[in-house]
């Protein structure tokens, strides 16, 4: 599903974000991508969102060159991922419900699908009886499964979590965990970008590290408590 | 684009248009008074032009022809005057006409005129009236170049000073619309530009889930239109009833001016469509153009 071959980045300033990394993500599989800051985790998935082009090397997603996506081909790239931010990034004057259909309006998708699939992912994140909240009557950990829900909501392959526990209490940080391998047992390749060592060590995922820039360690941890 | 997307961006758009109302108020403010700038520069503009048209039209070249001309070579000359094209009269006046014209101009003496009745010295000439006065050297060579024409008297100076005053009032009008719709551009720009930063959040939200330029645009797009186009029904509400007025107090007028507005002031019921239509294509294009160079930073993320 996701490639990395040899893929080097270099920002305009010279900075050598990424260098010659190389690794391969499987459709269905859970991976954490573990990094202090600074480690090149965020051009990681720059590079993914195709926000940011490889200096060198290429990034595959299901076969696709993305270095060589046309400008027009990036959306419809971005509506089979389904990104969860830190910071949960909703829009503070939309009602809940707003916030997950907005994914769905901007994609042209018919407002009665709309009607039907919001409402649903709602409950599979269980907001359902909060959906006409504003964000800011929301707790933290609300309002990041308000985030998770935007991302689900246009059914996508993909789910990426950028520190998707960093805003909030570590016994929530277990129970997003715990929905997000819930999502990947329905077949959903799931991503978590994360600096917490603790948290992704908990898990007996995949964990691939990341340090100044290179790939420096890429194995299942067999030791996690958790499935 | 589907209908419920296009009626919910199109929503977000004016929503966006209500929530930032004073910046609206005060682009539609600017906006307003460039239009109606415009609008008094091209209705002067159209006046000056049905003036000048007006006074052209009374435009008048005397063709003398030949004192000992032939019945049969009147009647050519006749027939090749008639065949120019750009010609609006053509009125053939015989000596005789003349010595009438000008007995009347001084009945007292008319008696001094008498002799001439036996010998004519006045020449049989056409009165032609040129359509356009730009033709007027063409047309003039032509006359000249019939055989059986003695002599053109065009009215060259006439022709001349009308054409400079047309083609002055034009120039004017045209540098005006071109340096107001440079400041309506800036003016939309500017709003839209708040807009966006504003909703620059959402806009990278809209990016993440896949939402194509043309999407994320369009709600801008009709925030700046609708902006362009509050400013051209103001401002041709307001040019359309100063105009209204003029018109009122132009038909006050008494004698010269009365004779001479009173024929070549546009009336409304001519006018009136032709500012609205062109106000709300030129507030639309303007609003269009103000948001297309003001939102494509935004737009790569």
């Amino acid at each position: 599903m996701i490639e990395f071959e040899d893929v080097t980045k270099v920002y305009p300033g010279g900075n050598t974000a990424l260098e010659n990394v190389n690794l391969h993500i499987d459709k269905g599989e859970f991976v954490f991508v573990l990094g202090h800051s600074g480690a090149g985790k965020s051009t990681f998935l720059k590079l993914i969102l195709r926000e940011e082009k490889a200096t060198s090397g290429r990034v595959l997603i299901d076969g696709k060159d993305l270095g060589r996506m046309k400008e027009r081909e990036v959306p419809y790239l971005r509506r089979r991922m389904g990104v969860v931010f830190q910071d949960f990034r909703l829009i503070p004057t939309m009602t809940v419900y707003d916030n997950v259909a907005f994914a769905m309006r901007v994609t042209n998708i018919a407002e009665d699908k709309i009607r039907k699939r919001v409402p649903y992912v709602l409950g599979l994140v269980g907001l359902a009886q909060k959906s006409d909240r504003l964000p800011e009557e929301l707790s933290g950990g609300e309002q990041q499964r308000v985030a998770l829900a935007r991302a689900l909501v246009h059914s996508p392959q993909l789910i990426i979590a950028d520190e998707p526990t960093g805003n909030i209490d570590p016994e929530l940080s277990l129970e997003m965990m715990e929905l997000l391998s819930a999502i990947n047992s329905v077949g959903i390749t799931v991503v978590v970008v994360t600096h917490e060592h603790e948290l992704a060590y908990r898990f007996s995922k995949r964990i691939i590290t990341i340090d100044h820039g290179a790939v420096v360690g890429d194995a299942v941890n067999k030791q996690g408590v958790k499935g | 684009m589907r209908g419920s997307s296009f009626r919910y961006l199109s929503k977000q758009g004016l929503h966006s248009l209500v929530a930032n109302r004073l910046m609206t108020l005060a682009s539609v403010g600017v906006l307003t008074a460039c239009l109606i700038l415009v609008g008094v520069a091209t209705l002067f503009s159209a006046n000056v032009d049905s003036l000048v048209e007006y006074l052209g039209e009374q435009n008048e070249t005397v063709v003398y022809i030949g004192k000992d001309l032939s019945e049969e070579q009147i009647a050519q000359v006749d027939s090749q005057i008639r065949g120019i094209s750009g010609l609006s009269a053509v009125t053939y006046v015989s000596k005789e006409e003349v010595l009438e014209t000008y007995k009347g101009y001084m009945e007292e003496y008319a008696v001094l005129f008498d002799d001439f009745e036996e010998d004519n010295p006045f020449r049989a000439n056409y009165r032609v009236v040129v359509e356009d006065l730009n033709q007027l050297d063409e047309i003039v060579a032509q006359l000249e170049a019939i055989e059986g024409v003695e002599d053109v008297s065009p009215p060259t100076e006439l022709a001349s000073v009308f054409l400079s005053i047309q083609r002055a009032v034009n120039v004017g009008g045209w540098v005006l619309v071109a340096v107001l719709s440079l400041v309506s551009i800036v003016v939309i720009s500017n709003t839209i530009r708040i807009t966006v930063f504003a909703r620059r959040k959402e806009i990278s939200i809209m990016k993440y889930v896949g939402a194509t330029n043309a999407f994320i645009r369009w709600p801008f797009f009709v925030e700046g239109m609708s902006v362009g186009l509050i400013a051209a029904l103001v401002s041709s509400g307001v040019v359309m009833g100063a105009y209204a007025i003029v018109l009122h107090y132009a038909g006050d007028l008494s004698g010269f001016w009365n004779s001479l507005l009173g024929v070549s002031l546009l009336p409304l019921s001519q006018v009136w469509y032709w500012l609205l239509g062109g106000f709300a294509a030129f507030g639309i294009l303007i609003g269009s153009l103000g948001t297309a160079t003001s939102i494509h930073k935004y737009l790569e993320v």
